[in-house]
């Protein structure tokens, strides 16, 4: 059988959905045929609800609409999957929609299992139609191996009472009743069918992690995730992850809360729930986590009522980052964190001590820094008399709340300025032009900029690199702006001073809150599709065609996304993620 | 089309020198006239791959049968003039690059991916030679858009008129900054540029003495790099009278150059060297053969000329050129590539050829890559080695990208045995002890096994065992 038809056979029978109310009679609930040492199992319990938010016809033209989907089917390959498609339409007598409906009807339940066994159960509404559609696979598996000169590989074998049937002698699948088991191994199917015999025997359902999970997932969701994190662990690679995750200074702050609770957790549940046009992800770890004995207590409010502040609009806004954590509880650990002194921590601490003055950055520096921490990122305006960038990067900047910003503002300006005259000294000993430091205002607060001229560049249309960079500090109140240009600055000085006026309120036992808007990520990449085109050709070895089709349909799948939200936190003890995902169908 | 598999003939005689041309071998006239195939000396695949591996990365299955039909002449004509769409290649390409001048790694990457797939591989593999000739090393220069000029110049040129190359080389900012002579003053005039000139890129050691090198480093000062731009500054030249190489005069840098290009040293150095890179590494060339050439050489310094004489001579077509080169890892992984017709990640291909001693834009010393024997050893051999394995595993960093597999289905050899022998000529054109070419086909096909299953993978190994044998190692 080609790798195509196998992967056309493989794939149809792998994206069916269903709905749950009816499933199959007389059969169990497809988990209790899922062995115990499942280390993944998602289980898709309502699939319409899925199948009309993506195939719906809102989605359905936005999806024709995409200049890459016209491309696509302008070719012949996937012309010939639409006239396969349509060719099941007609011997199936229904519409693909429809029928995948009827054929999915009853839930989904895909499961990983130990020795790398797949295990996939689908629970039909019409059996007469599933028997009709195996049928049809069997036939076009032996006439593609007709077609090719290769010996029938399709197979049956009977095992009590089932058929088990085989497309190329290596997957397994059987049907009983309106449920379709598909096995990527004959043992896979070996094991689900002795389960069903075996109706008293341990099964996923008989697991205590397993049972815990589905109820913290959620009373009524979409789908459900279960994964035993205690096997997972033991995997050398995602245990290598962790133990990196610890080991980096940055990842440690950064996933701080996240790592841990990870760490010390037995399962993972994810529940999905479907409104409108959101799908609403909820994560849950069962590893307990308090302030008070975590090693990422740095990262985990304290406090009745702390967490982190919202997360900062300004316009152009790609994402958003806000994170609770004490800069000064972090590094005062440090000893205990990283106890290896790395070169890398020497030179850090080095250009510290430098910048300030000879400050002990832990407890005369980071501090005067409250937890309240954002990012945010944006896309930049070019002035045309300035100079435009051949690369157009987006615009970030870091904003931090200081205890006693009338003290602290002129030490935090002395460093900065120090900073960028490092850097112009050691571009000058490479004969590099370096940056110029203005001083504006934007309202009535004074910022610092710094820049490098273009007085002297004649095409202004095609600049360097360097040119998206503007470097600026600014400190409104008692906000500490720290951004890679001005325009960035400024706007987040304007929005600064209206959340002041309106005191913010944190979002309570949230640590971390993570917000992208899709739109203006697309914005940016189209912005760049030329040398991110021209990055893929050299990168994966593509031609010019494919380049495009790579980044067309990236820049495709942002515009999507019309905003992706995930707060990470604690919620009485047990660490949960929300992850919400809006898509965009218009 | 039909494939043509010309089979033993080419080893036996390529390796054997026949007496009667071994005697005229010595003969420079003989020697350096035009190869005309004949009973004794045919026009074979093994030729044609030859020729393909000295003046290009190596050949397609269609370029060799293309070779073999077109005979020795028109091959190299071929190979010698672009064809018409090269100059909007190469304009298209100096855009990609000029948009990626931001890094040498991007540099590396467009130069590795213009070389698998240019019109006209020659001029690359001659851009490759002068990039090792005039060396530089951005590691100094750290500034990837002088590095991207130096190799524009070096392309522009490197067909052309070696005058003009050197001229372009004497004023070119990322040269003087690697030679550590971007401020040239009256009062300190730097024997850096002046020193180089006249040992590594022109006279060579030996035809020159200590007082040539201060006089010509006085001719050559007014020139500085401020802010990555070359300045000429008029008060800083030493306006004084210089005595070099037995000329007197108030000389510039510009005469220096005349002066070195009319010694005869300069002609048989360069001659020498190209001698290296197209025709052998193990046999030195003999006085007698290098006074023709490098008499017309000195005339005008045409290398365009110089490389035609040389690919088309009837020494370049005998034992003592076949195979008598290492490849260098550029040439090594192109001619797995381009004989697999494919097109991988440039990015990680400059990263893999770092690792085995090649990494462009970063040539070691002033002397560039010295070659031969100096590539091979058991740290490069295991990068080899490993470089094969990641380019044909069909996974990885560089993806499936090639497959030899399809390529054999595409030219028609479908059979385990078939296949196997494709991939032999191929690659090695027959230069296989006879016992071990009727072996390997047999051993890839029990490696199969007899399921007449998917061939894929076995034809991977197989094709990794062919490229890591010594035979593929040589050009």
């Amino acid at each position: 059988m080609s790798k195509r038809l196998e992967f056309i056979l493989i794939l149809t029978l792998a994206v069916f959905e269903a709905q749950s109310t009816m499933a199959a009679q007389n059969l169990p609930p497809a988990n209790q045929w899922i062995p115990q040492n499942a280390v993944i199992t998602l289980e898709l319990t309502k699939p319409k609800v899925l199948l009309e938010m993506l195939s719906g016809e809102k989605a359905t033209a936005a999806i024709t609409a995409l200049p890459l989907y016209k491309n696509q089917a302008s070719k012949p390959k996937f012309k010939e999957f639409i006239n396969l498609i349509n060719f099941m339409e007609i011997t199936l007598d229904t519409d693909w929609r429809t029928g995948l409906a009827k054929l999915t009807g009853g839930g989904i339940t895909f499961a990983v299992c130990p020795e790398d066994t797949v295990l996939l159960i689908i629970d039909a509404e019409d059996d007469d139609m599933l028997n009709k559609f195996h049928e049809l696979l069997l036939n076009m598996a032996r006439s593609e191996a007709e077609k090719q000169e290769q010996p029938n590989r399709v197979e049956s074998t009977q095992y009590e009472d089932v058929t088990a049937w085989t497309f190329d002698g290596k997957e397994a699948h059987a049907i009983i009743g309106r449920r379709l088991v598909f096995a990527n191994r004959p043992e896979g199917l070996k094991a689900v069918l002795e389960l069903r015999a075996d109706a008293a025997g341990d099964n996923l359902t008989s697991k205590a992690a397993y049972r815990a999970a589905k109820k913290a997932a959620g009373p009524d969701p979409v789908a459900t995730v279960f994964a035993d994190l205690s096997l997972l662990k033991k995997i050398p690679d995602i245990a290598e992850l962790l133990k990196k995750s610890s080991n980096n200074p940055l990842a440690a702050l950064t996933l701080a809360g996240i790592v841990e609770a990870v760490r010390d957790s037995t399962w993972l549940a994810l529940g999905l729930d479907c409104r409108e046009s959101k799908l609403i992800i909820r994560a849950l770890v069962d590893g307990k986590t308090t302030a008070s004995t975590s090693s990422a207590a740095f990262a985990l409010p304290n406090k009745q009522g702390e967490g982190i502040l919202p997360n900062l609009s300004v316009p152009r806004r790609i994402a958003a980052l806000s994170l609770y954590r004490d800069l000064h509880s972090f590094y005062a650990a440090k000893d205990d964190l990283f106890p290896e002194r790395t070169s890398g921590l020497i030179f850090f601490e080095n250009m510290m001590g430098i910048f300030f003055s000879g400050r002990d950055l832990t407890n005369e520096v980071l501090i005067e820094t409250k937890p309240e921490i954002r990012l945010v990122v944006a896309e930049q305006q070019f002035d045309p008399t300035i100079g435009i960038p051949q690369v157009k990067f987006p615009a970030f900047a870091l904003i931090l709340r200081l205890r006693h910003p009338e003290q602290f503002n002129e030490v935090v300006e002395e460093a900065w300025q120090k900073a960028v005259g490092l850097i112009n000294f050691t571009r000058g000993q490479q004969a590099m032009p370096g940056l110029i430091i203005d001083r504006p205002f934007r309202g009535k607060t004074k910022y610092t900029v710094a820049y490098f001229s273009t007085s002297r560049i004649e095409d202004k249309t095609n600049l360097d690199s360097r040119f998206n960079v503007r470097p600026a500090l600014a400190m409104p109140g008692e906000y500490l702006i720290l951004s890679s240009t001005d325009g960035l600055a400024q706007d987040l000085i304007d929005t600064l001073h209206q959340e002041t006026e309106q005191t913010p309120k944190p979002l309570a036992g949230i640590h971390s809150l993570v917000e992208l808007e899709g739109g203006r990520l697309a914005s940016i990449l189209e912005t760049n599709r030329k040398t991110l085109v021209q990055g893929n050709m050299v990168d994966k070895g593509s031609t010019q065609e494919q380049a495009e089709a790579n980044i067309d349909m990236l820049i495709s799948l942002a515009n999507f996304v019309d905003r992706v939200k995930l707060r990470i936190g604690t919620n009485d003890g047990l660490t949960q993620a929300d992850l919400e995902i809006k898509l965009n169908f218009q | 089309m039909v494939a043509k598999i010309d089979r033993p003939v080419a080893h036996a005689q390529s390796k054997q020198i026949h007496p009667a041309v071994s005697e005229k071998l010595k003969d420079p006239a003989w020697a350096w006239s035009a190869y005309k195939p004949d009973t004794q000396r045919p026009w074979t695949l093994a030729q044609a791959g030859h020729l393909y591996r000295r003046a290009a990365f190596g050949a397609t299955w269609d370029q060799l049968q293309q070779a073999l039909s077109d005979g020795p002449k028109l091959t190299i004509y071929k190979l010698l003039l672009p064809q018409d769409f090269i100059k909007a290649f190469n304009r298209t390409y100096d855009e990609y690059e000029t948009s990626a001048a931001g890094s040498t790694d991007s540099l590396k990457a467009w130069w590795l991916r213009r070389m698998i797939l240019t019109p006209h591989p020659l001029l690359e593999k001659m851009t490759l030679f002068w990039h090792s000739h005039f060396a530089i090393n951005n590691a100094k220069v750290k500034n990837a858009r002088l590095m991207q000029k130096n190799v524009h110049l070096l392309r522009s040129q490197a067909l052309n008129s070696f005058q003009a190359l050197l001229k372009g080389i004497s004023r070119d900012p990322a040269m003087l900054i690697w030679l550590g002579a971007e401020a040239n003053r009256k009062a300190r005039p730097n024997e850096n540029f002046a020193r180089t000139l006249m040992e590594t890129f022109t006279l060579g050691p030996g035809n020159f003495t200590e007082k040539d090198v201060q006089e010509a480093a006085r001719a050559f000062t007014g020139w500085f790099v401020l802010m990555s731009r070359l300045r000429y500054i008029p008060r800083e030249h030493d306006d004084n009278i210089k005595q070099i190489l037995g000329q007197k005069g108030n000389f510039t840098g510009d005469d220096v150059i005349r002066i070195v290009l009319e010694q005869q040293a300069t002609a048989k150095m360069l001659l020498r060297k190209l001698y290296r890179w197209l025709i052998s590494e193990t046999e030195e060339l003999n006085a007698e053969l290098i006074a023709p050439l490098a008499k017309s050489f000195a005339k005008d310094y045409n290398i365009f000329k110089l490389v035609e004489k040389m690919l088309r001579s009837n020494l370049f077509f005998s034992p003592v050129a076949y195979r008598r080169r290492i490849k260098c890892p550029v040439e090594f992984a192109l001619g797995i590539i381009k004989g697999l017709e494919g097109v991988v990640s440039t990015t990680q291909l400059a990263k893999s050829l770092a690792d085995i001693g090649q990494n462009l834009y970063h040539p070691p010393t002033v002397k560039g890559w010295i070659g031969g024997r100096h590539w091979i050893n058991s740290a490069t051999m295991v990068g080899r080695h490993n470089l094969a394995l990641a380019l044909l595993q069909g996974s990885g960093p560089y993806g499936n990208k090639l497959n030899p597999r399809a390529v054999a289905r595409k030219h028609g050899f479908s059979t385990t045995e078939s296949t196997a022998r494709f991939l032999l000529d191929l690659f090695l054109q027959g230069d296989l002890e006879s016992g071990v070419r009727d072996t390997l086909p047999k051993i890839a096909k029990a490696s199969a096994g007899a399921g007449g299953g998917d061939l894929v993978e076995p034809v991977r190994r197989f094709t990794h065992a062919i490229v890591t044998l010594p035979e593929f190692q040589l050009a």
